[in-house]
């Protein structure tokens, strides 16, 4: 990025991993409280976003944990495997289950509607981030040539 | 392509063991003719929730067409395999004409109408192709085009046809509405059900006034016409009046309408047929006439017409295909068709001249040919039924006029000196040679051996005119008139034969043929077509984005208007104006919310940065997101305030340097407004009668219920999202997924263009 933007990118690294941070938060919440897969995904691509307008398109598709569009296919598949072990218990397909794994201190619990909210989480995020990624990419392909 | 090219016998033999699925076919036939009597019948479940059956019924009308598919459609495969032997894309042409064999065939043996409509469809939508098949020839496509608009727009009306005939009769068995035939006649729907069912059968038939497209259809390669445009597509439209005679031939309408358009056709195309020099364009408007004098004889109520029907049917596919594989070898040899240049071709291609002449024979009706007993069963059955006189007269000259075509192709082109040295000029090879003088010879056998033909004739007469009572047909000479008939039919044959130059020249000086009827009419039509289309494209598909959307929204605010005035909007504005009258509880922060929208709009408004407008797009965007807040949806808010920051933060990174202008110029502004200021009242209006309605809380209130028992969360909207409704979600990331997929190539292509000089 040209001219530096000093507080831009003293700020962008730490509020990146904040965003991030509460994106996860907002996802684990979601099933009792305002929140879930499709906001927290939305705010996983906010900080996507910001990182990439500070330090560039590059940048910030390192900083995914996969590229944008495996991120979304690993997304859909989550959320297409969570639906199977319905099919075990002979119930219909997506049909969620609970589990309750003790800890000695306190009851985990677990579900397959979880996993099947990290799928949304996950299709949201990269899908969309590709996109953003993919224009600002075109945008600072322009301006490397040198303004209009 | 050259002479030599195609010439060489060595060139690839593949392709020819295709002739071998219709030689099945063909052999199959014969076989079952022989061992088992007709009809045969099948029927099989095809969309049972429907009714529809697939269901067959043989009879020998179906198995003289079955014979002419299969006979025919053999050797044409055999010619083709040389004919094309140094184009490369020929295994199409092979794929598409056995497909258009089996469509053809399904269409000739189907009963349910249905079926029939499919396989008659098929056989359009194949021919086109195989017209077609040049298509990077312009010519090629347009007349590939042509062709599949008369006989698709003929098709609709057979559709048409066929469900009010079928709704008539109770059925949609083809043989249940010809027994039911004569009790329809006093149905109000009679007639349209006929007018249709003659528009159907005449575009694929080539009746005036659609006949144009058949000799337009010349464009497509030798073999395809052979096949299409003498056996086979064209003798379809003939197929289903004929099969449908028996019952409707006591009405006027159907009488008159079939003579009427079939002895104008007749002569029309034997009219055309002298102002063409090009030979297979001769012989296409020479089949045109031979078709109306089909439906003719078809339109004549006697039971004698339907023995000159399937006749004269078989006749004429026996010599006009022949014909049509002359005219191919001749245009590869010499690489004209053009009768001009053309004479003396006997030495060089003796084979061929011998094919011409058996065919000329049988086309000229002289005796010692099937074509003399098809013109003689024709003489007799005119004369059983005491037709108008000028009926008689028009099919004196069509006879006459083909006995000249007859000449010109078998004489003409042949006879005389050469023109020039013909040292390049050899006989085509043997696959190309082989079947015009195989059928031609069929047709002479027939003649010589009237045991073979009389029983397939006679039965196939007997499926259309049921109450026939003759038991053999080749039996002429008999009557002296039916002697003196081809005698005079003869003479004046020969003298249109000599006279074919300078008739030629006084019928071409008459332009007003021309322009005259349908072709030219739909050649405007077509181009009308194009002008509105590209009127439209232009007025409609600007590429302008705002304009887009101004017009989508004026649509869908006259629809909703339509729609309010068409449903009584009374008490309207009295049920807007309740919506204000409660103030809600903690009614000021609504006030706050709205306040920041209409604060948002305004300055959308009156801003001209684009930059600016964005920032005030997201105003309005977090103003909704607040009213959602404070009126019980913090999903929704949440939702929204993520979005709208995400959508401006991205957007205005992008905006700057798109390489458009920062500010907004061009657009009407006060329209704009006036639209955006319509929706609004436009949404106040809809609320306004969505809470006039009773709410149903069927569903509200069970989701809320079950949400924490059966799902185990309390927030109830993503409850429904990832569990109760999981599937749509789970179709909706897919979705997402595949738009990405979709889109990233083409944001792809964006990043790689290259800068557009200023």
């Amino acid at each position: 990025m040209n001219p530096r933007a000093l507080m831009l990118e003293k700020a962008a690294r730490p509020l990146y991993w904040i965003m991030l941070a509460a994106a996860l938060w907002v996802l684990l919440r979601g099933h009792n409280a305002p929140g879930g897969g499709f906001i927290g995904g939305l705010i996983a691509l906010a900080a996507t976003a910001a990182y990439a307008i500070v330090f560039g398109a590059a940048a910030a598709r390192r900083r995914l944990p996969l590229g944008p569009l495996p991120l979304a296919a690993l997304g859909v598949a989550l959320a297409l495997v969570s639906g199977l072990p319905a099919l075990w218990w002979e119930r219909p397909y997506l049909s969620h289950l609970w589990f309750s794994l003790p800890l000695g201190f306190t009851d985990l619990k677990l579900s397959t509607v979880l996993l099947f909210d990290a799928g949304v989480f996950g299709a949201v995020w990269g899908a969309l981030a590709g996109y953003v990624l993919a224009l600002l990419r075109s945008v600072e392909a322009a301006a490397a040539e040198g303004p209009p | 392509m050259t002479s030599a090219s195609w010439h060489s016998e060595r060139s690839s033999l593949s392709y020819l063991w295709v002739a071998l699925l219709p030689l099945a076919g063909f052999i199959g036939l014969v076989w079952g003719l022989l061992r088992h009597p007709l009809p045969w019948r099948g029927s099989w479940p095809w969309i049972p929730s429907l009714g529809v059956e697939f269901s067959i019924y043989i009879d020998g009308f179906a198995a003289q067409f079955l014979a002419l598919i299969t006979g025919i459609g053999a050797l044409v495969i055999v010619y083709a395999s040389a004919y094309l032997a140094h184009e490369p894309a020929r295994g199409r042409l092979f794929l598409i004409l056995i497909a258009f064999m089996v469509a053809m065939a399904g269409a000739v043996s189907a009963d349910h109408l249905l079926l029939l409509f499919v396989c008659w469809e098929l056989t359009s939508l194949t021919s086109f192709l195989l017209v077609g098949f040049h298509h990077e020839d312009e010519r090629a496509r347009a007349s590939a085009r042509q062709a599949l608009l008369v006989t698709l727009s003929g098709g609709l009306a057979l559709l048409a046809a066929i469900l009010l005939l079928a709704d008539m009769a109770q059925s949609y068995s083809l043989r249940a509405i010809i027994e039911r035939g004569p009790t329809l006649v006093d149905d109000p729907r009679l007639p349209a059900a006929l007018v249709l069912l003659f528009v159907g059968c005449f575009t694929k038939s080539a009746q005036f006034p659609f006949h144009f497209w058949l000799p337009g259809a010349m464009a497509a390669p030798t073999p395809v016409s052979a096949y299409l445009h003498s056996a086979t597509i064209v003798n379809l439209g003939i197929y289903l009046l004929a099969r449908l005679d028996p019952a409707f031939n006591a009405l006027w309408l159907w009488e008159a309408t079939l003579l009427g358009f079939g002895t104008l056709t007749a002569v029309w195309g034997a009219v055309q047929a002298l102002r063409e020099r090009d030979l297979k364009r001769i012989l296409a408007w020479s089949t045109v006439s031979a078709l109306g004098t089909l439906t003719l004889l078809i339109g004549l109520p006697n039971p004698g017409a339907g023995l000159a029907v399937a006749t004269f049917l078989f006749a004429h596919a026996l010599y006009k295909a022949p014909l049509f594989f002359v005219a191919g070898n001749i245009d590869h040899a010499t690489g004209t068709r053009v009768i001009d240049r053309l004479a003396g071709l006997r030495r060089a291609m003796p084979w061929t001249a011998a094919a011409a002449l058996l065919a000329g024979l049988s086309m000229a009706g002289l005796p010692l040919s099937f074509g003399f007993v098809a013109k003689d069963l024709i003489s007799s059955a005119k004369a059983d039924a005491e037709v108008l006189i000028w009926v008689s007269y028009a099919t004196l000259f069509v006879n006459a006029a083909a006995a000249a075509v007859a000449g010109v192709a078998a004489i003409r082109i042949f006879g005389g000196g050469p023109l020039k040295p013909q040292g390049h000029i050899h006989e085509a090879p043997w696959r190309m040679v082989l079947p015009p003088l195989l059928i031609a010879l069929v047709g002479l056998e027939f003649e010589f051996l009237p045991d073979l033909a009389d029983p397939l004739l006679v039965e196939a007469a007997r499926s259309i005119a049921p109450e026939l009572d003759v038991a053999a047909v080749v039996a002429p000479y008999e009557s002296d008139a039916a002697i003196i008939a081809a005698e005079i039919t003869f003479v004046i044959g020969v003298l249109l034969f000599l006279a074919w130059d300078r008739l030629h020249d006084v019928l071409r000086r008459i332009h007003w043929l021309d322009h005259l009827g349908p072709a030219a009419f739909y050649e405007r039509a077509l181009g009308a077509l194009a002008v509105v289309a590209a009127w439209q494209n232009r007025l409609l598909q600007h590429g302008r984005l705002a304009a887009y959307l101004r017009l989508s929204l004026i649509g869908v605010l006259a629809l909703a208007a339509g729609a309010s005035l068409a449903s009584g909007a009374g008490g309207l504005i009295e049920r807007m104006a309740s919506l204000f009258a409660a103030w809600p509880e903690r009614g000021w922060l609504w006030l706050a919310a709205a306040a920041l929208i209409a604060a948002g709009a305004a300055a959308g408004l009156f801003s001209r940065d684009r930059m600016a407008l964005l920032m005030a797009s997201g105003l309005v965007g977090y103003g909704s997101a607040a009213l959602f807040l404070f009126t019980g949806a913090p999903d929704l808010a949440f939702t929204q305030f993520t979005v709208e920051t995400a959508l401006v933060v991205v957007a205005a990174s992008l905006l700057p340097r798109y390489g458009q202008p920062p500010v907004l110029e061009g657009e009407p502004r006060a329209l704009n407004a006036l639209v955006a200021l319509a929706c609004g009242v436009g949404t106040l209006a809809l609320l306004a009668q969505l809470f006039a309605l009773p709410a149903d809380r069927t569903l509200a209130d069970w989701f809320g219920a079950a949400s924490v028992p059966h799902a185990h969360g309390r927030n109830v909207v993503n409850v429904i999202i990832v569990d109760f409704r999981a599937m749509d979600t789970l179709g909706e990331i897919a979705v997402v997924l595949f738009s990405l997929v979709a889109a990233l190539p083409l944001l792809g292509a964006l990043a790689r263009r290259p800068r557009a000089p200023a």
